[in-house]
């Protein structure tokens, strides 16, 4: 299939911009429930200063365009998001240095950069219930789809299948990271915002790019 | 609580005006990245070293730039880590062809933000390496680190650093002074206030009139407890015993000994409690060759008190001993 070009990614970054925005609320309160309930709001800080300086950010490369948003996320996100997503986007941005498309398979190197990104400077392992257990499963769709029909919507599909399973299920994890870890047992049944809203950006991308995902029943 | 501010929001800027407006020549300031760096530098003769924590610990960092101490300072707003942008031009704007040796006390942001911006600049093909410096011994671990914070011991790192760096010394040579410093320095804090960070207008934490907090952090965090305020004697004996015994000390030792105010003690009372870190240092037959009794690593005006204890030896005796200079102090 096609290359994912930088005109893709600055449309990919809109709609997580918004999405962001529209759920600022919504991921604060899954916040409150075993955190300080205050991650939709950082999150929502550096989004709505990239909605903001879109037009006007460098655009030459992919590679420049992620490190701009990585030094605005990390600028502007605050607690530990902050660090964490601008690293993630830090790494991604390092790998397509001087592109200005990649394939599905330079996306499954991006989001392998991005996830040791996070868990060197988080420190995070997989299964203590944070972004990486989401990211993960992503990159292993992706991973799938370039090994076998190198389809990019059928990738899109997919991880977003992946992402909102794996929030669900970890729902019944103990955080052993971040502010949840402080909570314990209060922790389980709680889903992980970072993770939902993850799953929620790669959901709001799938409408963004006409890409048809099958009913679930309620 | 009273302070000196126009608009809180302007607070780091306006005091970093200051500054250079009362060097003039001496210093480059950009105001954009809260960054204030020698004129004379970067000397790509020269290592560069740098620092840059939250602001309100004065005259830690900005006023720590100089000939033989710091050649950059780019901090924060007031106890925030400065962002990955702020330590990536710092970084950048003191790039040399000897290196980049950024210093760093230990705090998660600090940490984050300044090892981003150590990546990037790696990715450019910028030498520059960092140091991580811990030398509190009251908790081990506190609200803003993980291990043991970074408090008034970094001046020991950054002068000896400063007179290295001034002599020509490679960047790996740097490091090991710093491992050297960090390791045989120990510092431990007392704090008789709470202060009020410009933004917040309001007490960091509350303490009761007749109370101290034994180990305070600069940023206020808690220490190993609140108890009801000593008299100064008893108040040194245990920050002596707690920083002399980690090391530990021993009889024979030629040691440095700081006692740094908080911002909000009078001098006066900082030579009440010299006195007894001196009588302390004498009974333990630690021959004190330097002593260093002022501010150095505040928390805004917060009361309080300081001991840095720094195990010395010849090399480090002639790095003390260097000249040097910076905005509120010559050597």
């Amino acid at each position: 299939m096609g290359e994912i070009t930088i005109v893709a990614f600055e449309r990919a970054v809109r709609t997580t911009a918004a999405t962001v925005l529209r759920n600022e609320q919504h991921f604060s309160d899954l916040d409150a429930l075993a955190g300080d309930g205050d991650f939709g709001a950082s999150l929502a800080a550096g989004f709505r200063v990239i909605e903001a300086d879109l037009p006007s950010l460098d655009k030459s490369t992919i590679g420049a365009f992620l490190l701009k948003l990585s030094m605005i996320i990390s600028k502007h996100v605050g607690g530990s998001s902050g660090p964490l997503w601008g690293t993630a986007f830090m790494r991604a941005g390092m790998l397509c240095k001087d592109k200005t498309s990649i394939t599905l398979e330079d996306l499954e190197k991006i989001a392998s950069a991005a996830i040791e990104g996070i868990q060197q400077r988080g420190g995070a392992l997989p299964g203590d219930k944070t972004l990486i257990d989401v990211l993960i499963p992503i990159r292993d769709t992706i991973g799938e789809h370039v090994r076998g029909d190198g389809d990019n919507h059928a990738a899109l599909r997919n991880a977003t299948a992946a992402a909102e399973d794996a929030a669900e299920r970890a729902k019944s994890w103990v955080a052993r990271r971040g502010r949840q870890q402080f909570t314990g047992d209060r922790s389980i049944g709680t889903p992980d915002p970072g993770m939902v809203a993850v799953a929620t950006i790669l959901s709001d991308l799938c409408a963004e790019f006409g890409v048809s995902r099958p009913k679930v029943d309620a | 609580m009273k302070k000196f501010l126009n608009d809180p929001n302007k607070f780091v800027a306006e005091m970093l005006e200051g500054v250079h407006l009362a060097n003039p020549g001496k210093f480059k300031l950009v105001p954009e990245f809260n960054l204030l760096y020698r004129s004379d530098r970067p000397d790509n003769s020269k290592v560069s070293v740098v620092q840059g924590s939250g602001s309100g610990h004065e005259p830690a960092h900005i006023m720590a730039v100089g000939p033989g101490m710091l050649d950059a300072a780019s901090p924060g707003a007031v106890f925030a880590a400065p962002p990955v942008d702020t330590c990536y031009e710092c970084i950048k704007a003191l790039k040399s062809d000897k290196g980049v040796l950024v210093l760093i006390n230990n705090y998660q942001g600090d940490r984050m933000s300044w090892d981003m911006a150590i990546e990037l600049a790696q990715a450019e093909g910028i030498n520059v390496k960092s140091f991580i410096i811990n030398d509190d011994v009251s908790v081990p671990d506190s609200t803003y680190s993980i291990g043991r914070r970074g408090v008034a011991g970094n001046f020991f790192v950054i002068k000896a650093c400063g007179a290295a760096a001034e002599r020509g010394a490679s960047l790996d040579e740097l490091l090991k002074l710093c491992e050297k410093v960090n390791g045989q320095v120990r510092s431990m804090g007392v704090a008789l206030t709470s202060c009020v960070p410009p933004l917040k207008g309001t007490q960091l934490f509350e303490i009761g009139d007749d109370e101290m907090e034994v180990g305070i952090g600069i940023h206020g965090e808690p220490g190993r407890r609140r108890d009801k305020l000593k008299p100064a004697d008893a108040i040194v004996d245990e920050m002596f015993d707690a920083v002399a015994g980690d090391l530990p000390f021993k009889s024979g030792d030629r040691v440095a000994v700081m006692i740094n105010g908080l911002g909000g003690t009078p001098i006066s009372e900082l030579y009440v409690l010299y006195r007894r870190a001196a009588q302390r240092c004498q009974q333990a037959g630690l021959t004190v060759v330097r002593n260093y009794v002022g501010e150095y690593c505040t928390s805004l005006e917060m009361a309080g008190a300081s001991l840095t204890l720094l195990r010395l030896d010849a090399e480090l005796e002639d790095l003390l001993a260097a000249p040097a200079e910076i905005p509120i102090r010559v050597f």
